[in-house]
Formats: C-alpha cells, sequence, structure tokens
C-alpha cells in the first residue's frame, strides 16, 4: 500500500477517535511539556550562571587577608578591641577628617586626623610604632608599606611578637608589589567595600548603600560598562575627590533614572559626591561587589572620608592565561607570606567558582532530564497499553484488512503511524501546555528560558517515545493469523 | 488446468493432546467460470475449508493449485498477494470496517495493490453501479441496510478481477427478499464469467449454484 494512503487511513481513524487520541496521549502530554521546561530551566539556569558571571575575568584572582594566621604571643582580645583603623571601627585616621572624631562602632580608635583630635597616626602612615610585636612580621598596612593608604594608623594588633594577627590590611603597595614580583599577571587592583548612610535625590531620608572604595582600573577587571558618564579615574583616587559612580538600581532608586543621575549629588555620610557617572544593569553577580547595588568612590576618598582604615581590601589580579591561574596563585601567596611572614591568605580564582556554579548547574540539569526520562517511558508506557487495547478493539479489522490482502508491513506501518501521529498530537499539546505553565512557573522565581529549539526537541522526544513504545503492540497486529483475528469478536 | 485443484487435504485440530480431524483426504477441483456451492450441516468443515481455499488457513498435508499456484508450497507473505489478487471474499456477516464508509471499504483490496485513492475509485465506479449503491458511497457501514451492506461486500469482492469469488453463507445474515437479491446478483456475476465458490447450510440457496458438493464428516460427496 502506498504511504500516502496508509496516512489517509491513519487519518480517518484518528479523526473519528478524537478523545481517544487526546486520553492516550496524556503521557506524551506531560512528557512533552516536561522536557520543554527542563529545557527551558536549565537554559534559564546556564544564563542566569552567566550573567551572574559575566562581570567576572576568568583569569581573575582574588586575595584577601585570611585571618588564619597565627597571632604572636600577643593578646589578641586587645587587638580585637583595640584594632586601631582596622576591622569596622570608625577611623579617627585622615587628614581630613571631621573636626570630630566619630565614635561609631563602639570603639574609638586613634588615627591621625588634622580635626580638632590630635593624630596619633599622621597622614604619611608609620607615624606610630606598632605595638605589635617584636618580630616585625606582623606588618600592619597603618605601617610604613601602608604609606599609600593614607591615615597611617599603626596597628596594635598581636602584642609580643610574631605575626600580625588579624589586623593585617592589604594595600596598594601589595597590589603594585605583586603586579612587580609575579610574572604572569596582567593587571591587579584593590577594592573594599561598607555600608554607610547615603541621602540626596529623591530619598526622603538616609539609606543604606553598598559604598565600594575602588581604582580606577576596577571598571575595566570587572567588566563593567557605563550606562553614562566615566567611571572613577586615577585623579580623582590621587586627589581623594568626592566623587562617585552609581550601581544602575541605585542612581533608579536614588535619582529615578540613570539621565537625572549624572552630575547629580548625592551625600555619603553626610558628605557631598558628584554622580560622575552610572553603571549600565549588570544583573545578579556570583560573588563580590554586585553593581548594580553599589556605589563606587575612588579607593583613597573612601578611606579618607568613609572608612578611615578599618578596612579589609581584596587584592584582584588578572593572570595573564586563564589555564595558569593555579601557578599564579601559588607564586601571589608566596610572594605574600614571604612579605607577611606567618600570615595566611585567602585565594579564589573566578574560574574555580565558575567552574563549581556550571558543575552545580549541570547536576541540576541532568537531574530535571533524568526526571523528564522517567516522565516520557511513564507515557510510552501509557500509549503501549492503550494501542494494545486498540490492537485488541481492532482485532477483526485487523482480520478483514489481512483476508482482503494487507501485508504484515503495511499492518505494521498503520498502527506505528497511528502511534507516532497520536504522540505528535500529544507533544504539540505538550508543547503549548509548557507555554500556559511557564509564566506560573516563574512566579516561583525561577528563570524560564524558552526556546525553539527546545520545543523541537520535546517534540522529537515526543513523537520517538509514542513510536518506540507504539511498535510492540503494531508488530503484534501484524502478526495476528488471519482467519484468528476475522473471527473474533 | 483447473482454477482451484486439491488433492488429498488434511485438516485437523489439537483438542489437547487428542487430534480431532475436520477435512480428511479432500479432494476437490473448480473449473474457470464454475459456480459450485458447497453444502453441509454446522460442524461438518465447511468454513475451515473455505479458510483452505481462501489461503486463510493451512492444510496439514495435501496439495492445493490456486489458478496455477501452488498454494502448499507458497509462504504466507506470498499468500497476502494472493489474496489480494486472486481471490475476493463475501462474508456472511459482511465483514466491512465500520469507520470507513461504502467507498473506502469498496476501494480497500486496490488501495492494497498499491493503486492510488483517485485511480482505485474511478476504477471501482462501474462495479459500484452495477451493484446499486451510487447514491450510497459516502454513508457509512451502519447506514446500511443487511442486504445493501452484502451488496458492498460482493462490490469489494469484485473490484480487484479476482480469479474466484469465495463466499461464506452470504444470505445467512439477510431476509429472504435480500437473500433473493444477492443471489439472483451471484448468478448475474457469474454469466459475466466470474468463478464462484459459496459455502452454505442452505439447501434452497445451493440449488442457485450450477454445481452442489455435499461435505459431510469432512468429506466431500458431489
Amino acid at each position: 500500500m502506498r504511504l500516502s494512503e496508509i496516512i489517509r487511513l491513519v487519518w480517518l481513524n484518528l479523526s473519528q477517535n478524537k478523545f481517544k487520541v487526546v486520553l492516550t496521549s496524556v503521557g506524551i502530554i506531560v512528557g512533552s511539556a516536561t522536557i520543554m521546561l527542563v529545557l527551558a530551566i536549565g537554559t534559564g539556569s546556564r544564563e542566569e550562571v552567566a550573567e551572574q558571571f559575566k562581570n567576572l575575568n576568568a583569569g581573575a584572582i582574588d586575595v584577601t587577608y585570611g585571618g588564619e594566621a597565627q597571632s604572636g604571643g600577643g593578646s589578641d582580645w586587645f587587638s580585637s578591641m583595640f584594632s586601631f583603623g582596622g576591622g569596622e571601627m570608625p577611623s579617627f585616621g585622615g587628614d581630613g577628617g571631621s573636626g570630630m572624631p566619630s565614635f561609631g562602632g563602639g570603639m574609638p580608635s586613634f588615627g591621625g586626623g588634622s580635626g580638632g583630635m590630635p593624630s596619633f597616626g599622621g597622614s604619611s602612615g608609620g607615624g606610630m610604632p606598632s605595638f605589635g610585636g617584636g618580630s616585625g612580621s606582623g606588618r600592619s598596612s597603618g605601617g610604613s608599606r601602608s604609606s599609600s593608604g593614607g591615615s597611617g594608623m599603626p596597628s596594635f594588633g598581636g602584642f609580643g611578637g610574631g605575626s600580625n594577627g588579624d589586623d593585617l590590611i592589604l594595600t596598594q603597595a601589595d597590589c603594585d608589589l605583586l603586579m612587580e614580583e609575579v610574572d604572569g599577571i596582567t593587571d591587579a587592583t584593590i577594592s573594599y567595600t561598607t555600608t554607610t548612610s547615603v541621602e540626596g535625590g529623591d530619598l526622603s531620608s538616609a539609606t543604606y548603600y553598598t559604598i565600594a572604595g575602588v581604582l580606577d582600573n576596577y571598571a575595566q577587571i570587572s567588566n563593567l560598562s557605563m550606562a553614562i558618564g566615566s567611571f572613577l579615574t586615577q585623579e580623582n583616587d590621587e586627589s581623594k575627590e568626592k566623587v562617585c559612580v552609581l550601581g544602575a538600581n541605585v542612581a533608579t532608586e536614588i535619582f529615578g533614572s540613570a539621565y537625572a543621575a549624572y552630575d547629580g549629588i548625592v551625600y555619603i555620610d553626610d558628605r557631598p559626591y558628584v554622580v560622575s557617572g552610572v553603571l549600565e544593569e549588570m544583573g545578579t553577580v556570583a560573588s563580590g561587589i554586585s553593581p548594580d547595588t553599589a556605589i563606587f568612590i575612588p579607593y583613597q576618598t573612601g578611606i579618607k572620608y568613609v572608612t578611615g582604615e578599618s578596612i579589609r581590601p581584596t587584592i584582584t589580579v588578572i593572570a595573564a592565561d586563564v589555564n595558569n591561574v593555579s601557578a599564579v596563585m601559588e607564586d601571589v601567596n608566596a610572594v605574600l607570606e614571604e612579605t607577611y611572614e606567618g600570615s595566611a591568605f585567602g585565594l579564589s580564582d573566578a574560574g574555580s567558582k565558575m567552574e563549581a556554579a556550571t558543575t552545580s548547574n549541570q547536576t541540576l540539569t541532568l537531574l530535571l532530564y533524568s526526571m523528564a526520562a522517567i516522565v516520557f517511558i511513564v507515557g510510552g508506557i501509557g500509549i503501549m497499553n492503550v494501542l494494545f487495547v486498540s490492537v485488541k478493539e481492532r482485532t477483526n479489522e485487523i482480520g478483514i484488512l489481512k483476508a482482503l490482502g494487507c501485508s504484515r508491513k503495511d499492518i505494521l506501518m498503520e498502527f506505528l503511524l497511528e502511534a507516532s501521529c497520536i504522540s505528535f498530537v500529544g507533544a504539540c499539546i505538550g508543547v503549548l501546555l509548557s507555554l500556559g505553565i511557564t509564566p506560573a512557573v516563574e512566579l516561583f522565581h525561577v528563570r524560564v528560558s524558552l526556546s525553539a529549539q527546545g520545543a523541537m526537541l520535546s517534540l522529537v522526544f515526543g513523537v520517538i517515545t509514542g513510536t518506540v513504545f507504539g511498535f510492540y503492540p503494531a508488530y503484534k497486529a501484524s502478526r495476528l493469523v488471519p482467519v484468528v483475528a476475522l473471527n473474533q469478536e | 488446468m483447473a482454477m482451484i485443484e486439491m488433492r488429498g487435504i488434511n485438516k485437523g485440530y489439537m483438542l489437547g493432546e487428542e487430534r480431532l480431524p475436520i477435512l480428511k483426504n479432500v479432494d476437490f477441483s473448480v473449473e474457470k467460470g464454475e459456480y459450485v456451492a458447497i453444502l453441509g450441516p454446522s460442524g461438518s468443515g465447511k468454513t475451515t475449508f473455505m479458510n483452505i481455499i481462501g489461503c486463510m488457513d493451512v492444510m496439514d498435508s495435501g496439495e492445493y493449485y490456486l489458478d496455477g499456484v501452488a498454494i502448499h508450497e507458497t509462504k504466507e507473505r506470498d499468500l497476502t498477494e494472493i489474496r489480494n489478487k486472486k481471490i475476493g471474499f463475501i462474508f456472511q456477516n459482511y465483514q466491512l470496517i465500520p469507520t470507513y464508509n461504502v467507498m473506502q471499504n469498496i476501494i480497500m483490496p486496490l488501495l492494497m495493490r498499491g493503486m492510488s485513492h483517485q485511480d482505485a475509485e474511478t476504477r471501482c465506479l462501474e462495479t459500484v453501479r452495477l451493484l446499486g449503491l451510487d447514491q450510497r458511497v459516502e454513508h457509512k457501514p451502519n447506514e446500511l441496510s443487511g442486504g445493501q451492506k452484502q451488496r458492498v461486500s460482493i462490490a469489494r469482492a469484485l473490484v480487484g478481477q479476482p480469479a474466484i469469488l469465495l463466499a461464506d453463507e452470504p444470505t445467512g445474515a439477510l431476509d429472504q427478499t435480500s437473500g433473493k437479491e444477492v443471489l439472483k446478483l451471484f448468478s448475474e456475476i457469474n454469466e459475466m464469467g466470474n468463478t464462484i465458490v459459496m459455502i452454505t447450510h442452505d439447501l434452497s440457496v445451493a440449488k442457485t449454484a450450477k454445481r452442489i458438493v455435499r461435505i459431510v464428516d469432512g468429506q466431500l460427496m458431489e
């Protein structure tokens, strides 16, 4: 029999049993909808991971002072209580401080200040001797190496000699040192964050925002792009200018739009800052500073006016070769450990984070695929059962066809095509169903990224499943003995 | 050679471990253009005999030649083609496919030969007219009377111009008037040169045939 005629007969049979077709295909409908959503959720989560990592350079290595280093013989409680210039204590340091010291944070710190209080530090740093211990291994950022840090408040951490304790603060000098000493680094930057109150624009009251002190190269290293204006410059940093760059969400929240924010004034810790630019919306990020919700200010400006020395900065170095990140990490660690003997540093690379997130994502996707496969198998078994019943019901018809000279091949083909068509109809309904379900899934904050490819794949899988599971009943039908089939009531 | 030539046909069924013989050493022949009635009571083996003639069942032993083809040596795959091209079946209970309309039922044997739908419809128009089904081609079997259904069945058997027409109790499910019409039709078809083998238990029906063969207890008697 011609294929076109078999298809015509299949159509004839199916069109006269529409309800049966829909009921038979329920399994495939669910299976197809599942696989479509699985693909969409898988793709959505991949996109989300990619978006979270889009401002991360694959060769980026973050270095922080770990604090795991052994403290010297000194008392830790003292260092924690009197860590002048460190931790979250407001600092007296800085030469341009307000007239009165800030007591925020509970404990005073005694840094320098050109205001009304005498400075114990000195803006050049190193003005105060370190009580950190005699070995000198616990260099403080307030010490000589922190000269670029401005308010050079010495560290009192770690009495009794030995290593630094918890008060070591990485500085721009460490950044420069790494650039000089470690091969295979293309760039390095240092940044820190704090949270402080911000006023201005449309804000009716002071609101707390993340303030990030960064260098001019931070935007390039973090792949940030500007919506309007320009990023912070080296000159801004050196002159400790009160300028800032707003994240997209911050700009919208404070001024209503990026355009309105540009050249506006925001008050950070009661000091006016000119908005020199607004970032493009970057979305959520996997780690580090979330650019959309942060206000970026020059590194030194932040130390001078906002944080003092009470910062815990992160140095970010960029490995030239992403395949050589491990070696660079080892070198960075070695240089820092040599410089700060006995100290431990936390190093993490963006590649590992990406890999971990990707692996986790793959596991999730695999799990979802497994679920879809199970649903398909169940759906396929459903089709097989219904087709068996159908063959049983139509045994007499098969007998007639055989008596009239219909070949086994034609009967097999007819039943197989029926199974395929039922599956196809089911798969189409499943795809449509998934489109309907998607908004409901998105209500649970699951990112669903529907695609034509996903729809095609679920159609193909649906048809294949139905056809595979429909084969056995079709085969049984084709093997019926004519005289037996014909006499079947 | 005769249209049907059977020698020493034996057929039986197993009942548990015991073999129940149905046909016993049957010899039978039908010449081209003959109209033969096989007459026998229920359980005499006439349906089994017809199934063997119609190549729907296999004999245990014996030789069977249909239009020169050695059926006893033919495989199932080839028997399908023989059923399609050489045999036209007319069943007691019509055996029409309920989901197809009259035309679709009639053209089925032609479609199975690889003919297109349109060619098959064109070809069967004359047969449809001959059997007075012109106005019924779009109807489903459940919209027809018994006599009309049997005429559809006859049309389906005739449309492929087979070597023989095999009719199993063709008037068994019909009223007297419709039965007579069908038998008249058989005579006309036979007059046109078609070979007909009819199986019946009714002597009055058998008498419309030109030759009567009795089957009793699995054996044939002229």
